[in-house]
């Protein structure tokens, strides 16, 4: 199904470009009601950077990133993850197609509540029919400061620890890139710095691309640059941005869209 | 609170389906037998025509009002659990348990009503259908007439009632309060139950084989035996799931979500094992008696042909009973776990990977309630075919526990991946984000 290196090991090097979009569009409803989510996005992330995409509710940002990782199919355009096409398929071709190459963390963080952290942890390597090294995950676990509670349920830990479970779930795969859908949106300011630093750690220690919606500046501006997104088109790029160039940007947003028109 | 009740009805009438169903059932079958007193109570009936149908109506009547206890039971019990957010919801806004509980009650005994009144007419029908099988088998005399009358009106409408407000009661005060308290209570029963169960099992070697009642001890004390290991279902099954590994992700899965959700499938387990144990202990014991009786060469007498008509009346009572609730429960649970589906699709579960989990899991559940049912089962029937007939495992037993384990197999793997599969065709996405 896929184009190249289908049958590529997950360890062999990785491509100098972790994500790659083309002209990606995706429309959602029909003829009246259809509503253009992505109008022909392209763009490509270098390996080992971190990325916010941001803009306005609607504009786009997590059909963006459902497209980019392969949880849903864009109508036309080329979503490259890691060097490697991907391609209509089934269900199971996707999810075949996003394991070791996608991790994900989400908002509500998606953990399952009948298996203690550890489980959560190794439960992409055992479904993906891994070997499950306990040991790594237990060193990540330690990492994100999780050492110590190893046995226990996810309704028993505050959102930011389970937030940092979701991290290390999606660290423990060693994927070529992290998804991150408002990984902050549910927690304290306190919690949520914990976790940014902990996405931050990921890139520049173990050399992981992320890419992270946002609509909170403050998170954005822990990223090495921000896409803006606004009605399904990019509407600009910020580097080495800061939390205050964030917000002005963000509130004139419309203006360009307008003067664009 | 009646209006609230009345009106989250008539909003989400497909919620209350599967309780309006086993209400509805319920009062048919009830109604149906106790039709029989009726007409037996009806003017010019001999004797043996009346004590044939008093006894069918009294038997099946029990059993009946027993069986739609536990199935408005077992689907209100879901029901409220599955509501768990919406009453939450309203004890925020200012409802006291007391009102959530008059709404829960008020909610059951509507659908309870509705159920019954729909019953009546297909009551009618099956009196009538059973009044002409006894007939035809010379059990009745041809000239009794058929009558609907108040002791059918009255009991099928009075027991569907009262079991849906018991259960709505039951099942509201344990979502509002939890339940470890009654624990200890639920062990002591259990035991009590196995303890009564050996004794009246034991009971049969005391008897001669031409006993009349010989085959009640056996087809009791596997009831009760049944019973007894239907309240210890949630630590026998937790006890089998710590000697047991499943190779693969799934496997691995199943295993641990069986554990952690050992009490909320007790209700599923208790089905399985009544269900096989009450299925083969009656259909088993019925065909030995009936071959020792062709052997013997004596016609069967009237009592004898209106012990097997009962038989095979309470198996199928009890088979349509088990299935709709266990189609009903699994259907619920499973629907239930869409969120969770999803987490684990979005983990990188495969569909297929998600739906191998649920067959091992229902795959599980049949296996442990199998072998607790065919241990009652056979607690009844080998001490029953040992006075009766000499041997000690009849031939008859294999098929018949063989044809009743597809049963179980079948609706139970079935439903759960059936429903699965449905559940699988929303997103992982929406899934995870759609409120539980």
């Amino acid at each position: 199904m896929f184009r190249t290196g289908s049958r590529r090991r997950h360890d062999t090097g990785p491509a100098a470009e972790a994500l790659r979009l083309v002209k990606v569009t995706k429309t959602y409803g029909s003829d009246d009601s259809a509503v253009t989510a992505l109008d022909g996005v392209t763009l490509g992330l270098a390996r080992g950077t971190f990325t916010a995409v941001m803009g306005p509710s609607g504009s786009g940002k997590s059909t963006l990133l459902q497209c980019a990782a392969g949880l849903d199919r864009p109508d036309h355009g080329i979503v490259v993850v890691d060097g490697t096409e991907l391609t209509g398929g089934t269900e199971a071709e996707l999810t075949k197609f996003r394991r070791g190459r996608v991790g994900f963390v989400f908002q509500q963080y998606n953990l399952l509540d009948t298996l203690t952290v550890a489980q959560n942890t190794v439960l992409p390597l055992r479904l993906a029919g891994r070997r499950v090294d306990r040991g790594r995950a237990r060193e990540i676990l330690t990492q994100v400061g999780l050492g110590d509670r190893l046995g226990h349920r996810p309704d028993q830990l505050s959102g930011g620890q389970r937030q940092r479970v979701a991290i290390a779930r999606a660290l423990v795969c060693e994927p070529r890139v992290i998804f991150a859908d408002e990984p902050t949106g549910a927690l304290d300011t306190r919690s949520a710095r914990t976790v940014l630093r902990l996405l931050q750690e990921a890139v520049r220690v173990h050399g992981r691309t992320v890419v992270m919606v946002t609509h909170d500046p403050v998170a954005a501006s822990y990223a090495d640059s921000v896409l803006f997104l606004a009605d399904g088109r990019l509407a600009g790029r910020l580097h080495a941005p800061t939390a205050d160039a964030v917000a002005e940007r963000l509130a004139h947003l419309g203006d360009d869209v307008t003067a664009g028109v | 609170m009646f209006t609230l009740a009345l009106r989250s009805i008539r909003q989400r009438p497909g919620r209350f389906l599967a309780t309006l169903l086993s209400a509805f059932l319920g009062a048919a079958i009830i109604m149906t037998f106790n039709s029989m007193h009726d007409t037996a109570a009806g003017s010019g009936v001999d004797s043996v025509s009346s004590n044939t149908l008093t006894t069918a109506a009294s038997v099946v009547g029990g059993y009946g009002s027993l069986l739609v206890f536990f199935a408005v039971a077992s689907t209100l019990t879901v029901n409220v659990r599955q509501r768990a957010a919406e009453l939450e919801l309203l004890r925020c806004s200012g409802a006291t348990p007391a009102q959530l509980k008059r709404m829960v009650v008020g909610e059951a005994l509507a659908v309870a009503l509705v159920g019954a009144a729909l019953a009546i007419g297909p009551a009618m029908l099956g009196g009538r259908a059973l009044l002409d099988l006894f007939q035809d088998s010379g059990q009745v005399a041809e000239s009794v007439d058929y009558s609907f009358g108040p002791i059918a009106l009255l009991t099928g409408v009075d027991i569907t009632l009262v079991a849906a407000v018991g259960a709505a009661f039951l099942a509201v005060r344990r979502a509002t309060r939890g339940q470890r308290r009654r624990a200890r209570a639920r062990t002591f029963l259990a035991y009590a139950t196995l303890a009564t169960g050996t004794l009246a099992v034991c009971s049969t070697f005391l008897m001669k084989a031409t006993d009349e009642a010989l085959m009640a001890p056996p087809a009791y004390g596997a009831i009760l035996l049944s019973v007894g290991f239907a309240l210890l279902a949630p630590r026998l099954l937790k006890g089998l799931l710590d000697r047991l590994a499943l190779s693969g992700a799934s496997g691995w899965l199943a295993v641990r979500n069986l554990r952690e959700r050992a009490g909320e499938l007790a209700g599923i387990l208790m089905s399985l094992i009544l269900f096989t144990a009450v299925a083969t202990t009656t259909l088993t014991v019925q065909a030995v008696e009936s071959d020792e009786v062709a052997a013997s060469g004596l016609v069967k007498s009237v009592d004898a042909k209106n012990l097997e008509t009962l038989n095979f009346t309470v198996v199928g009572i009890i088979v349509v009973f088990v299935c709709v609730m266990l189609v009903n429960s699994l259907y619920a649970a499973t629907t239930y776990r869409s969120r969770e589906f999803g987490q684990q699709r979005l983990a990188g579960a495969t569909p297929g990977q998600v739906l191998g989990m649920v067959g091992a899991e229902g795959l599980v559940l049949t296996v442990a309630g199998v072998f607790f049912g065919t241990v009652a089962a056979l607690a009844g029937i080998v001490p029953f075919t040992v006075v009766r007939s000499d041997a000690v495992l009849p031939g008859q037993a294999v098929g018949i526990w063989l044809a009743v384990v597809s049963v179980a197999a079948a609706v139970t793997v079935g439903t759960g991946l059936a429903t699965a599969r449905k559940v699988l065709r929303t997103p992982a996405t929406e899934a995870v984000t759609l409120a539980a």
